[in-house]
């Protein structure tokens, strides 16, 4: 009768049944996989919202990308800012059991050592995803490279962001190393390679020759633009991708996986569970589906553009048409005259759940790495103007604009926000600048009509640590300065 | 008179109503002489001096006996099992003598339910007894209530006690974070009036003996069993009517328009005032600062002309909730028939009850059926069975809860197209212009298809056999299985806008289906003795094993991507399904052992103690024990109280126990996978990784009561009282440890909480009349609790509850040191006048003079989350009830008040319909009539300007005092034998008219029910914190029975 006690779950599979063959190991980090899914909502909120690309004060202020928006001091709280913490160590967790389970049985189980070595390299690749976003976000953060107990953890504090950046570029070298060029078969298209890893290595480098601003953040005044350059380069050189003629058809839903794509978020409609995106209907009011004759969408309000944002477009800006709504008229007549992104919008596309849009998140594209490039030309790695110019001009011919010469730095990261705007890279790119304190000071001053918003100071570059990660041990994570 | 011996004596042995009782034995008191009565309860018995006593047992009645005093004929009337200080009442696995109860037990009589009109046990039991709070957290029909047994102790697990039905125990089931019970509540479908009996275990030690289960008590459910005798056929019928006890205030048309009107002005002149613009601007004039075209409107600066003409033409006024309710009919119908001998007895019973909602296309009808029967096949085995097997059909759309049907009749615009009648923005109706954009919920209610059928029986079979005389051996199996299916349904035509859901009329459409089944086995087997020694040494013994399965089998379809067609309601009709099945199970195997001793019915004692080993919990903590023991000294026994002639009874107790709570999910302790899927190249790829980290040492939650009580009966018991203070120390709280994020999770279940719950408990009944011809009863009970946290884990001081809403609507703390869930917001103070502002005092954002004024409690000059204080908790301090019963003549008049005070309720509907800066479409509470206007019109001082922009903080706004009294029940019956005499037909006759609910007060003016429970607060399955977002008024009902017993 005692045995009736030892029971196993019905319904759900558990750990000591898995990890027992090589399917197992796939879907171990395609578990880790599922832990983008929720980056490109946060490139919103806490890269798009704060920045002067959004001049997100909502009506009521109820909102929660209102604190984000305007500076307050009290955002520890704040469910972005918890998700970025969260989610990026609940898809670094996913790696590390995933890497240990490897190295414990990985040999026995994978027979085949390209596919073991290739699930290593994804789950390292993916581990410094996480962790460059994390350090983006908070500086310093605790660096972990196995599995830990709940009671282990509590031993563990804040690392240097040296620190954290050694595990990034070691995960990234070795994925570099090891990840394929391109995947053979369709079905693990999507899946990150060589190159994603080559880019986002690169995007290290230069956010790590970014400014200090002394404050523990990203930007460590490293000059290493050069090596930035060669990997950059490299993909360029492995004519596996090119600069698409047309700028909608990067967004298209029927041209995903094109061939800007370096490193995107997946995704598909109509699954169950869900594996749909949630970012398209996070940057449109829900009023102007509805007008539209679309289904609800969450009820949101809108996060109106900036005028700043508005204005810097050239009236040939094709892009701006593109990735602007310029306001609606509501079903009841209310006019809305502020303007919205719709980048990713394509309404003919609208799913019946609004949490399972199907259109993919580019993370890294062709583009980006050409823009880089020439970035990393004006911070002096090799290179002449011409190159800037001729890069810089390719994307401004796309979009429908004369040439231009002379490209300094200001000129490129403007360059840069118009054709990124809603891609999540304005705040980074602000940070990675050197110039965001003269930026957003300016911009609120002119911007904040209804003056809600904090003065700007550097320290808020970095968000705080979330209030619940303090309230576990206090004085174990130390505020970060300014909260 | 034979006075010198060796005569007969002759005589007839009757119940309380005079009926013979068949098979009775009468046997000569210290002899072996002894008769069985004959069919019409007659007997004869040969005595020696005519001075002996004679004892009369028989199965269901009162053991009695009667000195013959000389007497040759005598008439012998025996009492029901009830009523006396030598009852028996049933505990845990037996019964005892009420007088050697030495527990907190609280008894209810429910042999007489069937004269009143109550559709379900937990129903009956508001109000009855001391520390055992009921609360009707909902208005729709057929769901369960909810009982808390002295206070609630648990921060995330279950606080509802464990129901025992005729000796089974019922799988303990909690409410959900929404307040509701997923899979059912233990009481459904069981039928009130066939319960004879209802006890409540209070104190560890009378709950311990159920051990991992009691925790939060422990409920005794007896059914009507047949007494030898004569068949007695039963009929109980009623029939009435069912409407809402309480309307909510909120705007009528023409406030409404006041408030959007005043709104928009403000709206208008405080953006284009640069531009000119005034509030006695005309719409002509607006069109040209807007930029308008002519014809057209923009709502949100732009009021309709029509509002302000005479009979605003064309335009209709709602009162959305008016057109919701009706009187709706209830009845029921029960026919019973009980008797026996002494070899068989039986009780049978069939029930039809029907009711309509109160809520129009609501209803519930349900048909149940009963027959408990008991065979003695020799004097040594005695086996039964009793079966009940039941059926019951709701249909409910989803009226209660966030954003559902009942919700949204509140917060419905009240003025409408006249053309679109109740139906705005349905089918091919449009919105009204300046109306919410809800789908009419009215057209919800009648096109929306929420049905459940639910199919429960409750099966105990039985035997039990004397092995030696005191000693037997007894043997259950009981089965409970409930099938429960339940089928949705919504039309396009109440979805979406209009454009969208005529051009998707399939898509828009949608439906579902979901089941489970639920069984629950438990095999119990015990052996128990009772010795008399000396006549002073009373000793009862019980050992047992019982063996204990639940199983729960869920399945759920729902359409996905709309419907073929219109008109098929089924998902055979549906475009493309998906679905899922679960099942889950668990085992829970327990020894127990009991010993009571009473010396000379004046020293008791009783010890218990019981061992569960469950499948829910860890490796390393499979097993535990539950001890228990109490104490009884019988004062009024000793001889310096028996010369206090007006004490006629005095008892103190004292008791001590350890019980535990097993609520967590049957595989907690089990490290799962979840499925975490990612898409590769537009294909769903399935992804595994582990849901959290498991602690295998994860145990029950555990409970120490200390108990100590008093019970005496004075004045020629006319005046019984009962008074018992308490502590409830749980310990081992399951809770979700917070662990750093770090670790890949946020919590690890564990058992870390503490807290505590004290008070006191009174019961009185006081028979105020009982000579001539008015006889007059009260009865009182009044109970007191309080709990507080006592630890949380890790060393927290404390948690700070999450929001289903965001973070700006959290608004309750688990703090060491105070109470439970205890309210935790800024607390609003006034209104802002220019002189705050000039003064500078603390200002929430961009607030302005007319806007409210909150207290700086952090003292810092602004008012932000760090102001936020412990303002209320939400559990009553104090409960009671109080029934008064009277009869004269043919007469019987009962009146029950029950009630309330002390708690709080923070109302996110409250919130949702009257919130600072509300917009102007949405219809608002009442008190928005004394808003503040202008400087001169300051309104009550409470709420603030209409128009006001500077956001919202959770504060006190939304607090209201849970206080309540209600008259829950007046019944008034007449005994219809005096006027038809026709006592040889029917022995009893009666009629009687009952108000439930018709009268009350209480301060809850954010909503419909103090006790309402409908949503999920925290949006977290670790803290349970359901609350009041659209829950109904509780509903009246006025209802003419009959109850004729052939």
């Amino acid at each position: 009768c005692d045995k009736k006690l030892d029971q196993t779950p019905i319904s759900d599979q558990t750990t000591a049944n898995f990890y027992t063959q090589p399917g197992d190991f796939i879907q171990a980090v395609n578990a880790t996989y599922n832990s983008l899914l929720t980056y490109p909502d946060r490139q919103l909120n806490l890269s798009e919202t704060r920045s002067d690309n959004l001049y997100a004060v909502s009506d009521g202020g109820v909102r929660d990308w209102e604190g984000i928006n305007s500076f307050h001091r009290t955002i520890a709280g704040n469910p972005y800012v918890t998700e970025a913490w969260s989610g990026n160590y609940t898809g670094i967790n996913r790696a590390n059991v995933l890497l240990q389970k490897l190295s414990e049985k990985g040999e026995s189980i994978i027979a085949d050592g390209t596919l073991r070595t290739r699930l290593e390299a994804e789950a390292k690749f993916l581990r410094a995803f996480y962790y460059f976003d994390l350090v983006r976000w908070f500086g310093r953060v605790p660096v972990l490279d196995q599995t830990v107990t709940a009671t282990e953890a509590l031993n563990i504090g804040r690392s240097a962001v040296s620190d954290v950046y050694s595990l990034i570029i070691s995960d990234l070298q070795f994925a570099a190393a090891n990840l394929p060029d391109a995947y053979s078969t369709a079905a693990d298209k999507g899946r990150a390679t060589k190159y994603a890893a080559k880019g986002i290595l690169a995007l290290v480098y230069m956010t790590r020759s970014g400014p200090t601003y002394d404050i523990n953040g990203p930007g460590l005044g490293l000059n290493e633009w050069g090596q930035a350059l060669t990997l950059l380069n490299e993909i360029i050189a492995s004519n596996k991708y090119s600069f698409l003629a047309s700028y909608p058809n990067i967004f298209s839903y029927t041209n995903e996986n094109n061939a800007e794509v370096i490193f995107d978020v997946q995704y598909s409609t109509g699954s169950n569970p869900i594996v749909g995106g949630t970012f398209p209907w996070l940057l449109a009011p829900d009023a102007w589906f509805q007008a539209v004759g679309k289904a609800v969408q969450g009820g949101l309000t809108i996060r109106p553009i900036s005028n700043n944002l508005l204005n810097s477009y050239e009236a040939a800006d094709t892009r701006k048409a593109f990735s602007i709504q310029p306001g609606f008229t509501s079903s009841n007549g209310v006019t809305e005259t502020r303007s919205f992104f719709k980048k990713y919008v394509d309404l003919t596309k609208v799913p019946t759940n609004r949490l399972d849009w199907p259109i993919n998140f580019i993370v890294l594209r062709y583009t980006d790495i050409l823009l880089l490039k020439a970035e990393c030309i004006l911070h002096g790695a090799p290179g002449t103007p011409a190159d800037v110019d001729a890069i810089v001009n390719q994307v401004r011919a796309r979009a429908g604009l004369a040439a231009i010469t002379n490209v300094t730095l200001a000129r490129l990261m403007e360059e840069r926000r118009k054709e990124f705007a809603a891609e999540g890279s304005r705040w980074h790119d602000l940070v990675r600048s050197g110039n965001i304190e003269s930026i957003m000071t300016s911009w609120i001053a002119a911007e904040d009509v209804q003056k809600v918003m904090q003065p700007f100071q550097k320290n808020y570059i970095l968000y705080p640590i979330p209030q619940s990660e303090l309230d576990v041990k206090p004085g174990l994570y130390e505020q970060n300065l300014g909260y | 008179q034979n006075t010198t011996g060796n005569g007969t004596v002759t005589g007839k042995i009757t119940d309380e109503t005079g009926t013979g009782i068949p098979g009775a034995t009468i046997q000569v008191k210290g002899t072996d002489k002894r008769t069985i009565a004959k069919e019409d309860g007659t007997f004869t018995i040969p005595v020696t001096t005519g001075r002996e006593t004679l004892v009369i047992t028989s199965v269901g009645f009162t053991r009695k006996e009667v000195p013959l005093n000389g007497l040759t004929i005598i008439n012998i009337s025996l009492a029901g099992e009830k009523n006396t200080l030598e009852d028996v009442v049933v505990i845990g696995y037996g019964t005892q003598k009420k007088r050697n109860v030495t527990a907190a037990q609280a008894s209810f009589d429910a042999s007489r339910l069937d004269e009143r009109p109550v559709t379900r046990v937990d129903q009956a039991l508001v109000g009855q007894m001391a520390g055992v709070t009921v609360k009707q957290t909902s208005g729709a029909l057929g769901k369960g209530f909810s009982i808390q047994v002295r206070g609630t102790g648990s921060i995330s697990a279950s606080n509802e006690p464990l129901y025992v039905v005729d000796g089974f125990p019922l799988t303990p089931t909690g409410t959900n974070a929404a307040g509701n019970y997923a899979n059912g509540n233990p009481l459904d479908n069981l039928n009130p009036n066939d319960i004879e009996d209802v006890q409540v275990l209070k104190d560890a030690a009378a709950a311990a003996i159920y051990g991992s289960r009691a925790a939060n008590g422990v409920v005794l459910i007896t059914t009507k069993r047949g007494k030898s005798g004569k068949t007695k056929i039963g009929f109980n019928s009623y029939v009435g009517f069912v409407e809402r006890s309480k309307k909510l205030d909120m705007l009528k048309g023409d406030e409404w328009i006041d408030r959007f009107t005043e709104m928009v002005n403000a709206r208008y002149v405080a953006e284009y005032g640069n531009k000119g613009a005034t509030a006695n601007d005309n719409n002509d004039r607006r069109r040209q600062v807007l930029g308008v075209a002519p014809g057209a409107y923009n709502t949100a600066y732009m009021t309709d002309e029509r509002w302000t003409q005479p009979g605003h033409p064309g335009l209709r006024f709602i009162d959305w909730q008016d057109e919701t309710f009706r009187k709706g009919l209830m009845q029921n119908h029960q026919v019973s028939a009980s008797g026996g001998t002494d070899v068989v007895r039986y009780y049978i019973s069939g029930n039809m009850a029907r009711q309509e909602g109160m809520v129009k296309y609501t209803d519930y009808t349900s048909y149940s059926a009963r027959a408990n029967v008991e065979v003695n096949a020799n004097k040594k085995l005695r086996f039964g069975l009793n079966i009940s097997p039941t059926y019951s059909i709701t249909n409910d759309p989803g009226v209660e809860g966030k954003d559902n049907i009942f919700h949204q009749i509140l917060s419905m615009s009240p003025v409408q197209e006249d053309t679109m009648g109740l139906y705005p923005n349905v089918g091919n109706n449009d919105q009204y212009a300046w109306s919410t954009s809800t789908n009419s919920p009215f057209a919800k209610l009648q096109y929306v298809i929420g049905e459940t059928k639910r199919f429960r029986t409750l099966t105990t079979l039985f035997g039990e056999y004397q092995i030696i005389p005191g000693l037997s051996f007894k043997s259950t199996i009981n089965l409970d299985n409930t099938d429960n299916d339940s089928k949705s349904y919504r039309p396009y035509r109440i979805a979406s806008s209009k454009s969208t859901r005529l051009a998707q009329t399939t898509l828009q459409t949608s439906g579902s289906f979901s089941s489970f089944k639920k069984m629950n086995f438990v095999n119990e087997n015990t052996l128990s003795y009772n010795k008399t020694i000396n006549e002073v040494h009373d000793i009862a013994a019980v050992v047992g094993f019982t063996y204990n399965s639940e199983k729960i089998d869920n399945q759920t379809l729902s359409s996905n991507g709309g419907f073929k067609t219109d008109g098929v309601i089924t998902l055979s009709g549906a475009n493309g399904v998906t679905g899922e099945t679960r099942e889950t199970k668990n085992f829970l195997l327990s020894y127990l052992g009991r010993v009571q001793y009473s010396y000379n019915g004046k020293y008791m004692l009783s010890a218990s103690i019981r061992r569960d080993g469950s499948s829910r919990f860890g490796e390393n903590s499979k097993w535990g024990y539950f001890p228990s023991a109490s104490v009884g000294w019988r004062v009024s026994e000793e001889e310096f109280l028996k010369a206090v002639p007006f004490i006629n009874d005095l008892k103190v107790r004292g008791s001590w126990g350890k019980a535990g709570n097993y609520a967590i999910g049957d595989y907690a302790t089990i490290p799962l996978l979840k499925n975490y899927n990612y898409s590769l190249n537009t294909v769903s790829v399935i992804g595994q990784a582990p849901a959290g980290p498991v602690n295998p040492d994860l145990t029950w939650e555990k409970s120490e009561t200390f108990d100590a009580g008093i019970d005496i009966t004075v004045l020629k018991n006319r005046l019984s009282a009962s008074f018992d203070i308490y502590t409830k120390h749980n310990t081992g709280l399951l809770l979700n440890v917070p662990i750093l994020w770090v670790t890949g999770y946020s919590n690890l279940l564990a058992n870390a909480g503490e807290t505590r719950n004290k008070g006191w408990e009174l019961e009185i009944t006081s028979r105020n009349l009982v000579k001539g011809p008015v006889q007059w009863t009260t009865s009182l009970n009044l109970s007191h609790n309080t709990n507080k946290v006592l630890a949380l884990s890790g060393g927290q001081n404390q948690t700070i509850i999450p929001s289903a809403y965001g973070t700006n609507v959290q608004h309750s703390i688990l703090r060491v040191g105070e109470p439970m869930y205890s309210v935790f917001v800024v607390k609003q103070i006034g209104i802002l006048t220019q002189d705050d502002i000039n003064k500078g005092v603390a200002l929430y954002g961009s607030e302005t003079v007319g806007d409210p004024k909150y207290e700086d409690y952090s003292g810092d000059g602004v008012i932000d989350l760090n102001d936020r204080q412990i303002v209320a908790h939400p559990n009553p301090d104090y409960i009671y009830g109080i029934t008064n019963t009277v009869r004269y003549k043919g007469f019987d008049l009962a009146v029950l008040v029950q009630g309330q005070r002390g708690g709080s309720i923070y109302s996110l509907l409250g919130r949702a319909l009257g919130r600072t800066g509300q917009g102007t479409v949405d219809n608002a509470l009442g008190f928005f009539r004394d808003r503040w206007r202008s400087p001169d019109v300051p309104g009550a001082g409470k709420v603030g300007k209409a128009y006001s922009t500077f956001g919202q903080i959770a504060n006190t706004d939304w607090l209201y005092s849970s206080d309540y009294i209600r008259v829950r029940m007046i019944t008034l019956g007449y005994d219809l034998n005096r006027v038809i005499k026709a006592k040889k037909v029917m022995q009893a006759a009666r009629i009687y008219i009952t108000a439930e609910n018709f009268f009350g007060h209480d301060k809850y003016k954010g909503g419909l029910n103090p006790d309402a429970n409908n949503t999920d607060l925290s949006g977290s399955t670790q803290y349970l914190e359901p609350g009041d977002y659209g829950g109904l008024p509780l509903p009246k009902s006025l209802i003419l029975g009959v109850n004729i017993t052939f």
